[in-house]
């Protein structure tokens, strides 16, 4: 009797258990989808006091999103939010659009890629008038309002970019073609395009290579791909030598010169180092790459912003520091990082 | 015991308490996955709550628009008060917006939009006060100003809409997703409950209808005439505790209540043997006591004694009279103990009226009628003449006529009839009765009778036959006579 009784108590107990379980399991459940759901009021939002805007042609290149993001960590030490906008996302909006709704938005300061329009000077004037301090970075626009620049001059630029066309140089080398950031206007085009060559022609044997320059100006996306295109079918053929300026030029060029079988014939200077370009440079495809420091420019950039607010002067000019990366540099920084992570694992 | 335990609950309360708590469970599950529906939908709602707050912005800031173009291009009052209505309108349903600098890309759009629309607002209004003064070049500047920046402001809602959009529909798919896993979690918790309750239930009922069966079989068994078996022991204090109980005290007191009947038939049936042992003890010790009331050894002896001293002296006459007295005696001592032949007693009788008739100079006229084929029969002793000797003394003795006894003995198939009658005093029918009753008081009288009575008589006869109403006596009224009638059943002789 007793131990029927126990056993009936045992059996409710379990009872109970497994309701109470799979109640809580119920709860839990619900509760983490309702935070799933939620996901807008979850999310750890943090309020800022300050508002600025990142400004650039490009929105979807490596490059632009890592000075975002370093900008974007930067700027929230000092409490302050960066918004991201770029002319070739699908609103439609160009920079001066941009420009305006930043300016009509007051927020606190504007990091520009100054892509060469003047009415794009008149949106910087306008925005410095209504008391929004405005950094250039990339390109720069000396002769308006911006309060600082961050980038590389195109003399340096121009002297880098000389030094590894000089290593690039042998017998076959008959022309060399610089592809040209679309949106600099004629001034720097030409400091760029003449310290390069300058470079080039001061060695000995370089009689009879042709340097020539290409602005490509695209009215859309798309022209940057066919104008390269456009170059390897040409009748005389691609140059030995073709430098690219920008992200996007090189990931079209190394496609183009597989694509018509190029390979070696055709030796290019890339830009930046996206994963595509990486292999490619590892491949022994991409001869070299210059890259920037995307990160100490974005820093930089919400540096000098905050250097206004607190103390309402900036340097006016942020180099940045350029490099050029071959296939060695490459392995021997890939080795470096596996064994600092195998370091790590030890 | 304070504490109350399970078994101590009346079944009703049993049952109620555990369907009470199955139904408390469910109405606790029930109310749990309720709230969550509730919540759910009360989230749903919401989500589409906010689109309709931004349509409503959208179309109060087209409204603005085109007042301003209106009042621009027309420059009616109307238009003023419809612009300047339709801006408050606006700047009020702006307040609803946030104005944090935020990293949640809606609110940062909210924001954008406010300052942007203040910045719009502000630039309207200087439209309008440019109109006012005239100021053509500036308002239709102001006025360029403020259709681009309503287009910003448009794109930013739309942006902010198809944001909302984008987050609630995936809310709206996980809230979806939500209902049909809480449709499926209460699914399954109902019929977990079901089950477990139906255990429950189950387990409930077994243990109240189990001793219940238990108690049906026992019942049966001791039905049967089993007493030994027995529920097992409880103290529960429920209803099923309780007859259990009352049962095995039953069963108890049934087998005591047998036990003690069988007992009391046992010692009946010992008794009704005692009974009889001590009858026949008191026949055996009532015979002898009659017995001995003749004592007569030393008489007899004597009388021998007395006939041979006759002899020497040729006293023939004594001589038969003593040897007659002694032979009477002799019968006496030798029949006392037994049963005796009919002529036995007959002879006794012979030498009774002998002695009587030597006594009383042959006063006595005696006769027979006897049936020689009873001679065999066998009676009790001494019954014949003490009959015969009543009749003397009660009956003819002392009477003015001559007296006359009649002894009659006549057998019929199983019986024999022994009559004694006299001519004598005879007797009053109350007399009669006191005879029969055994109360007559005779012993008093009787000194010089032979020391055995009527009463004796009778109850010799009735004890050796173990039977009454062996005696009869008749008489017709005083003087009349009296008849003594011996139905006696016959035993021994021939047939």
């Amino acid at each position: 009797m007793k131990k029927s009784e126990n056993k009936g108590i045992g059996l409710l107990l379990l009872g109970i258990f497994i309701v109470g379980f799979f109640l809580f399991f119920t709860n839990n459940f619900y509760k983490s989808v309702w935070k799933k759901s939620g996901l807008e009021k979850a999310e750890e939002i943090r309020n800022y006091d300050r508002q600025y805007e990142m400004i650039v042609g490009s929105g979807k290149s490596e490059f632009w999103q890592a000075v975002y993001e370093s900008a974007r960590k930067t700027a929230e030490e000092h409490d302050a939010y960066v918004e991201f906008h770029a002319s070739d996302m699908e609103t439609g909006y160009d920079e001066i659009d941009y420009m305006e709704i930043s300016i009509a938005s007051g927020v606190d300061g504007i990091i520009l890629e100054y892509n060469g329009e003047d009415a794009l000077k008149n949106e910087i004037d306008k925005a410095e008038a209504a008391g929004i301090p405005v950094i250039t970075i990339m390109n720069d626009a000396p002769d308006s309002r911006r309060q600082s620049f961050v980038g590389v001059n195109d003399y340096q630029m121009g002297q880098a970019y000389g030094e590894q066309i000089v290593r690039l140089l042998d017998e076959n080398t008959k022309r060399i073609l610089i592809l040209l950031d679309s949106e600099k206007g004629d001034l720097e085009k030409n400091q760029l395009y003449s310290q390069i060559s300058n470079a080039v022609l001061s060695q000995n044997n370089t009689e009879g290579i042709e340097i020539r320059a290409e602005n490509l100006a695209p009215e859309n996306k798309f022209d940057i791909e066919e104008a390269i295109r456009m170059i390897f079918q040409s009748p005389e053929g691609p140059p030995q030598i073709l430098v690219c300026m920008d992200e996007m030029t090189t990931e079209c060029a190394y496609q183009a010169m597989i694509d018509y079988n190029m390979v070696g014939e055709v030796k290019i200077i890339g830009y930046y180092i996206s994963e595509t370009i990486r292999s490619a440079v590892e491949k022994g495809l991409i001869s070299v790459t210059c890259t920037l420091d995307a990160e100490g420019m974005g820093k930089d950039c919400v540096d000098a912003l905050w250097e206004l607010k607190q103390e309402g002067r900036a340097n006016s000019y942020y180099n940045a520091e350029l490099e050029f990366l071959g296939k060695e540099d490459l392995r021997k920084a890939r080795k470096a990082v596996s064994a600092e992570t195998a370091e790590e694992e030890e | 015991m304070n504490k109350k335990r399970w078994k101590d609950i009346p079944l009703a309360r049993k049952v109620m308490l555990a369907v009470g708590s199955i139904m408390t469970m469910m109405l606790a599950i029930n109310v749990i996955l309720y709230g969550q529906v509730n919540k759910t939908i009360k989230r749903m709602d919401t989500v589409y709550s906010s689109n309709v707050n931004l349509t409503e912005l959208s179309d109060s800031l087209q409204r603005v628009q085109e007042d301003l173009y209106a009042y621009l291009s027309v420059k009616s009052s109307d238009s003023l008060e419809s612009y300047y209505r339709s801006k408050q309108n606006y700047v009020n349903l702006l307040d609803k917006l946030s104005s944090q600098i935020s990293s949640n890309p809606s609110r940062l759009l909210e924001k954008n939009i406010k300052s942007m629309s203040e910045t719009y607002a502000s630039i309207t209004e200087e439209a309008v006060t440019a109109k006012r003064s005239r100021n053509v070049e500036k308002y239709k500047e102001l006025y360029d100003q403020s259709r681009k920046l309503y287009g910003y402001i448009n794109f930013y809602i739309n942006e902010l809409n198809s944001q909302q959009f984008r987050n609630n529909s995936s809310s709206y798919q996980t809230l979806r997703e939500m209902l049909e896993y809480l449709e499926i979690s209460s699914l399954v918790l109902m019929v977990l409950m079901m089950g477990l309750g139906a255990m429950m239930l189950f387990g409930i009922t077994k243990g109240m209808i189990e001793p219940l069966t238990n108690l049906a079989e026992t019942a049966n068994l001791v039905g049967k005439g089993n007493f030994n078996v027995k529920m097992p022991r409880t103290d529960a204090l429920d209803e099923v505790g309780i007859v259990t109980r009352a049962f095995n005290t039953m069963v108890e007191s049934l087998e005591e209540y047998i036990i003690r009947t069988k007992e009391s038939m046992e010692k009946e049936q010992q008794m009704m043997e005692k009974e009889l042992l001590m009858k026949n003890h008191l026949k055996e010790a009532q015979l002898k006591y009659l017995q001995s009331q003749i004592n007569p050894h030393f008489l007899f002896n004597s009388l021998n004694a007395g006939a041979q001293l006759a002899m020497m002296e040729d006293a023939e006459k004594t001589c038969i009279f003593v040897e007659k007295m002694a032979d009477f005696f002799r019968y006496n001592v030798k029949k006392g103990m037994e049963d005796a032949s009919l002529e036995e007693e007959l002879t006794a009788v012979d030498n009774y009226i002998y002695i009587l008739n030597v006594r009383f100079a042959g006063d006595i006229h005696f006769t027979k009628a006897v049936d020689e084929s009873l001679m065999d029969c066998r009676i009790p002793s001494m019954i014949l003449q003490p009959i015969v000797e009543n009749a003397v003394n009660h009956g003819i003795r002392n009477i003015d006529w001559e007296g006359k006894i009649l002894l009659e003995i006549t057998g019929a198939e199983n019986q024999i009839l022994i009559r004694i009658k006299d001519n004598g005093k005879g007797m009053s029918q109350e007399r009669i009765r006191e005879v029969l009753s055994g109360n007559s008081g005779e012993a008093e009288e009787q000194s010089d009778s032979t020391g055995v009575g009527m009463n004796n008589v009778i109850s010799r006869l009735e004890l050796y036959y173990d039977q009454k109403n062996l005696v009869e006596i008749n008489s017709q009224g005083v003087n009349m006579g009296t008849e003594i009638i011996l139905r006696l059943p016959r035993t021994g002789g021939k047939k």
